[in-house]
């Protein structure tokens, strides 16, 4: 064992770390364990880290809680990230999903950062993800914060269009038994369990495993397309509270599948992760989270490629409060990949094996003017890549809560994509002459985006909208070496690109017992060659977004056994893929006949017996009307 | 690797490091707010459903942050989940449970109190002279410390009955009469 990985097992037995919200529960939780008599013992300070609410956030959040995930009947986490009106999500085929916030949507969408429990999942082979290996217990998810547009400064790179933040619940949450069985059409099939306890005084674990098996969409010509596909994962949680209000927690998951291909053999997938984090409140102005984790992916496409990637990473974040008015954050990173494809007659990662580093370091601080009322946020993060060297992503943004109701934010914020493997070292075929030769000379796409944003809560209403304009320089092209020759091409930043649109949605609470939820978004995007590029495709390789989608949602509970649940969707035609707009429907009958069980039977995809979300009418996949039903026991 | 050597530094040493219980002073208002819903009875009409949320509302500009949201998150009493509501204007309270007057309402508390009358309704609020002027609990900093008074007339004439496990620990007042 190197030392570098020896020194690297050591952080990640030591030590652990949340988001700093997390940190804030523990002290809460600790706190909730005090008798009253303790309670007024307690020093507090006044003045100290406060959690902001998601009200008063100065960028375009939007939160998918557990009960939005139960009510909508997803089975799968692209399904639940439906549910967030300000992401651009279409189901490609049986297992491939194009998600993406403010457009730029696409298989190997880039611009979008994905965190589940703080360990980012998308692939430094072409900054997108593989979505089919991203799967959680969605029962034991807490919530999931979708943040459209920038978030550069605090989450770092890839962060350029947006941030989904999958927070799963802690162990003392998931006390128990659970077991969920069901299966139906499309969704073959379904089953899970977890159990949960105390471990000692201060401990709680859980441990889980599901399995799934997926129907094929259709090609078409109507017949079954080859990408049925089944997969198992299994997982644990570990959470200690220590009493001192020292925090550790310790997860892992493994998976293991197959998805058939139209190619011979099987697409293989198998991958794990194990998660340290620790959090230690020094005081209630100061706290320190550290997190460290491994992450191991393997996948074998027969004819295509293959690839084994291993990642270290490690995060440090302090927070502290100077003086009155000041909210400061700054922390470090570095993160080691060790990447080793298996290169095929049709494509060639050059050369076939890399490790490769990046340091990150940031600072923000969040400044309290007029009482409370007015916050001015600035920060930036600095990062060293190997490709392009120092990146550098500043912000600044303003929160201004000029009633306990009315929020209005601004921000400016520059972001960067940094070049992947994909943009520098992907050859075809997979031995000379290339077609396509790699991209040398590809720097860092670059992103200026300016946002405002307002927040209002009447009553039992609740109201969001965000609008922004984005101006993007060295986009991603594809550029002849030998004009006018044809052949070959590399990757080059040849394009620029501006996009701009807006972002609303309405909540409302008509009853206790019956919510109804409405979100509409509006983008265009226009992307142009530069000038002596000899890109011609005016980014029609770089963006599949349809310019509007609307989502309805109602959420009905008739006493306390049943509950009545609709998703209604309308999208925009995706005009450079000729994909034609449309609406579908989803709904779901939920039946607790006894507090234990709970009885569901779910349709989506509704409204037709098929249809596409995404291709060009070539490459097109049908999805085909799913209807399931549900077992689900807690004990 | 010398930014992980560092780190390994920091972590350490930071484990080493001793510290004195202190928390922030709205995360232990809003720990009180929460337990005070196990020491208080409201008449039958104010929950006709066993599974009904026990309301937590704020009215007024709010101090508390996430640290009520996150105290209340996955916590039952009985059967009931926890539910935090914010309003801005008195006509927004329907269903309430607790009520949390924010101190920008200072001004406007005797208005307050009397729009909401005998309604079963839990009043907390840490503005000056809260309980003498008619409210049922009032945080008082006392130092670095927090003390409850407690208007139990006010509580009675709203059917609102605190237990004596709280009573015990708090300063009794009265709203005196002219």
């Amino acid at each position: 064992m190197s030392p570098r990985r020896t020194l690297f097992l050591l952080v990640v037995l030591a030590v652990s770390a949340p988001p700093a919200r997390a940190q804030q529960r523990d002290s809460i939780e600790a706190l909730k364990h005090l008798t009253l008599d303790q309670l007024m013992n307690i020093d507090v300070m006044s003045v100290s880290l406060r959690p902001q609410r998601l009200f008063e956030t100065p960028s375009a959040i939007q939160v998918i809680t557990q009960d939005d995930i139960r009510a909508s009947g997803a089975t799968s986490l692209p399904e639940a990230l439906r549910l967030a009106s300000n992401l651009q999500v279409a189901q490609v085929d049986a297992r491939q999903w194009a998600i993406s916030a403010r457009g730029f949507n696409g298989t190997t969408a880039n611009k979008l950062l994905v965190l589940i429990d703080g360990r980012t999942v998308y692939t430094p082979l072409f900054s997108g993800v593989f979505w089919d290996v991203q799967d959680v217990l969605l029962s034991d998810v807490d919530r999931i914060e979708v943040i459209s547009g920038p978030g550069a400064t605090l989450w770092g790179a890839n962060a350029v269009n947006g941030v989904i933040n999958v927070i799963t619940k802690d162990a003392k949450d998931t006390g128990g038994l659970l077991v969920t069985g069901g299966g139906g059409t499309e969704l073959r099939g379904l089953g899970s369990a977890r159990y949960g306890g105390g471990l000692g005084a201060h401990g709680n674990y859980r441990i889980y495993g599901k399995a799934f098996s997926r129907d094929p969409t259709l090609l078409s010509n109507g017949q079954a397309a080859p990408d049925g596909w089944h997969m198992g994962q299994g997982g644990f949680r570990l959470d200690w509270d220590a009493p001192d209000s020292n925090r550790l927690s310790l997860h892992g998951d493994w998976y293991d599948g197959r998805i058939a291909q139209a190619s011979p053999g099987h697409i293989g997938v198998s991958g794990g992760n194990v998660m340290a984090k620790w959090a230690h409140p020094f005081s209630a102005r100061s706290n320190l989270t550290v997190q460290a984790y491994y992450d191991r992916t393997h996948r074998d496409i027969p004819g295509t490629f293959g690839e084994d990637l291993d990642i270290y990473d490690i995060d440090l974040q302090h927070r502290t409060v100077v003086g009155t008015r000041h909210d400061v954050v700054w922390g470090f990173g570095y993160r080691l990949i060790n990447d080793r494809v298996v290169n095929t007659a049709a494509l060639a990662f050059l050369p076939p094996h890399v490790a490769r580093q990046w340091f990150s370091a940031f600072a923000q601080d969040e400044i309290a003017l007029a009482s409370d009322r007015l916050h001015v946020t600035l920060g930036t993060k600095i990062e060293h890549n190997d490709y392009t060297g120092f990146e550098i992503q500043p912000s600044g943004r303003v929160n201004w809560t000029f009633s306990p109701s009315r929020t209005l934010w601004a921000g400016i914020s520059r972001a960067v994509r940094t070049p992947s493997r994909i943009d520098r070292e992907l050859y075809a075929p997979g031995q000379p002459p290339y077609f396509l030769a790699g991209g040398p000379g590809f720097r860092s796409e670059t992103e200026l985006a300016y946002e405002l944003g307002y927040r209002h809560q009447e009553g039992a209403l609740v109201l969001a909208f965000a609008g922004f304009y984005s101006r993007y320089r060295g986009l991603r092209s594809l550029e002849q070496v030998n004009p006018p020759k044809p052949t070959p091409i590399v990757i080059a930043n040849g394009q620029d690109g501006e996009s701009y649109g807006g972002e609303a949605t309405a909540s409302y609470r008509i009853t206790d017992d019956w919510q109804v939820h409405a979100g509409y978004t509006e983008l265009r995007i226009h992307i142009w060659p530069n000038p002596g590029s000899t890109d011609t495709s005016r980014g029609t390789a770089e963006s599949h977004t349809p310019n509007r989608q609307l989502s309805l949602r109602s959420s009905l509970r008739l006493g306390a056994q049943w509950s009545v649940d609709g998703g209604f969707r309308y999208l925009a035609e995706i005009a450079n893929q000729q994909l034609p707009a449309y609406a579908e429907l989803d709904a779901r009958l939920s039946w607790r006949p006894v507090a234990a069980l709970e009885l569901s039977v779910a349709g989506r995809n509704l409204l037709h017996e098929h249809h596409a979300e995404f291709g060009t009418p070539a490459a097109r996949r049908d999805i085909e009307r799913g209807v399931y039903g549900m077992a689900q026991w807690h004990y | 690797m010398a930014l992980l050597k560092a780190a390994f530094t920091v972590l350490t040493s930071a484990l080493l490091l001793v510290q004195t219980p202190r928390a922030s002073e709205y995360q232990v208002k809003a720990v009180f707010l929460f337990n005070f819903a196990q020491f208080v009875e409201w008449p039958a009409v104010a929950a006709p459903d066993p599974q009904m949320p026990v309301i937590i509302g704020i009215l007024g500009e709010d101090p508390l942050g996430t640290f009520l949201d996150e105290t209340v998150r996955g916590e039952r009493l009985g059967l009931r989940p926890f539910e935090i509501r914010r309003y801005r204007e008195l006509t927004d309270i329907t269903a309430c449970n607790i009520l949390f007057i924010s101190r920008s309402e200072s001004e406007r508390v005797a208005e307050i109190l009397a729009a909401l009358g005998k309604r079963p309704i839990l009043t907390v609020s840490d503005g000056d002279d809260f309980a003498k002027r008619g409210g049922m609990i009032q945080f008082v900093n006392d130092k670095n410390r927090i003390r409850l008074r407690i208007n139990l007339e006010a509580a009675q004439a709203a059917n609102v009955t605190i237990s004596s496990k709280l009573l015990r620990v708090a300063e009794i007042v009265r709203t005196p009469r002219p």
